[in-house]
């Protein structure tokens, strides 16, 4: 178990990196739509949704840029978790109330058809990056990360 | 985990990376920001008014008429069904003076809806709006398949008879590109968070909440009644 934690913490981290940098990259390029797409969750303030819809997704890339590299791994790690959670919250939210939304999660968003949303789906998937967030939080010390002086954290035996 | 790496250089190269992404992630967001800011100097084709969220008006000298407010992306499939409920009202409504309509043309479904819209913009200088707006739903083309074009749209406007050279040139040069980055801004602005959204007095008109509901967008019946009150 000890040998594969690093490259389950691999996994983790392209899994994370990659549907994070993916997300936020479809995002990046379309802001009217992205914008659309957190006003449609009805929490936030309009001026505010309307930041976060254009700040968001470039967040997202740098957060899954630097899991797929490998520095700074339990700030991003940690910066994902949050984020998910954060979705799971307002996709639930919007469920409870009866929106038919799309979670506009990889580009689209938005209101739809409510034979068409798919929030249980949606919030499965969240939970389950938000858990491999969790698993790199505790055990960033992973496989071909760029940075490897973090180690200390889980190998004090080496000395700083 | 080499112990033997100095750890000087490990740092200088992490946060190398570190600032990279952080200026890769700082760029974009404040490039994006600002390319989503509303334009004051923007050209603006004729009967548009900026009070009313820089959609092309009709009838706006009117008063006690209701004011219908029409948010639409011109790739949006749902919207050319609206075209084809309701148009031919839309338009006796504006003929008849029965209500202000405002036509907003958003772009969010991608570039080729920027390029419609600002060839509508061109249109609506030649008061030809309602004919090319007919026209492109008529021959909605694939969502982004590359169909909609400068030859395409001038074409489509030949169709609806406009001929002049001014047309040709304001659709090539994207001549509105500005005005039309101002509508979907302020879309943003006025909560429109899908197409077709329809104001009808500032509220919008019910929306379907079941698959087999029409709401009022698809009704006929019930987009007249909601129109105008009774």
């Amino acid at each position: 178990m000890k040998k594969a934690q690093p490259w389950i913490g691999l996994l983790a981290r392209l899994i994370l990196g990659g549907v994070l940098l993916v997300a936020g990259y479809l995002k990046a390029f379309t802001p009217d739509k992205s914008m659309m797409a957190v006003r449609a969750y009805e929490i936030l303030p309009i001026w505010l949704a309307n930041t976060l819809g254009i700040v968001l997704p470039w967040l997202e890339i740098g957060a899954g840029l630097l899991l797929i590299i490998g520095v700074g791994i339990r700030f991003a790690a940690l910066f994902g978790s949050i984020l998910m959670v954060l979705f799971i919250v307002a996709i639930a939210q919007a469920w409870a109330r009866g929106l038919s939304i799309d979670c506009g999660c990889f580009g689209g968003g938005g209101t739809i058809d409510p034979s068409q949303t798919k929030y249980l789906e949606e919030i499965l998937r969240d939970t389950g990056l938000a858990l491999l967030g969790l698993y790199l939080l505790r055990y960033p010390l992973t496989k071909f990360a760029l940075e490897k002086n973090k180690s200390h954290e889980q190998t004090p035996s080496q000395g700083e | 985990m080499s112990s033997k790496a100095p750890k000087g250089s490990d740092n200088v190269t992490r946060n190398l990376v570190i600032g990279m992404v952080a200026l890769v992630v700082a760029v974009g967001a404040i490039f994006s920001v600002i390319s989503n800011k509303e334009n004051t100097s923007a050209a603006l084709p004729s009967s548009v008014s900026q009070d009313d969220g820089y959609g092309i008006v009709f009838n706006g000298d009117l008063t006690g008429v209701p004011v219908v407010d029409i948010w639409e992306d011109f790739q949006c499939p749902v919207c050319a069904r609206f075209e084809q409920t309701n148009g031919d009202y839309i338009e006796k409504l504006i003929e008849e003076k029965k209500a202000k309509v405002v036509f907003h043309t958003l772009s969010f479904l991608g570039p080729e809806s920027s390029l419609a819209a600002n060839a509508a913009a061109c249109a609506s200088d030649e008061n030809k709006f309602l004919g090319f707006h007919r026209a492109f739903y008529q021959n909605l083309p694939a969502e982004n398949s590359g169909a909609i074009t400068t030859d395409y749209l001038v074409a489509l406007g030949q169709g609806v008879g406009i001929t002049s050279d001014k047309f040709k040139s304001c659709v090539a040069n994207l001549d509105y590109k500005g005005w039309v980055n101002n509508v979907a801004a302020s879309g943003g602005e006025s909560n429109v968070n899908s197409t077709p959204t329809v104001f009808v007095n500032g509220k919008e008109i019910r929306r379907a909440t079941s698959g087999a509901d029409l709401g009022d967008y698809f009704d006929p019946a019930a987009f007249a009644k909601a129109v105008e009150g009774k």
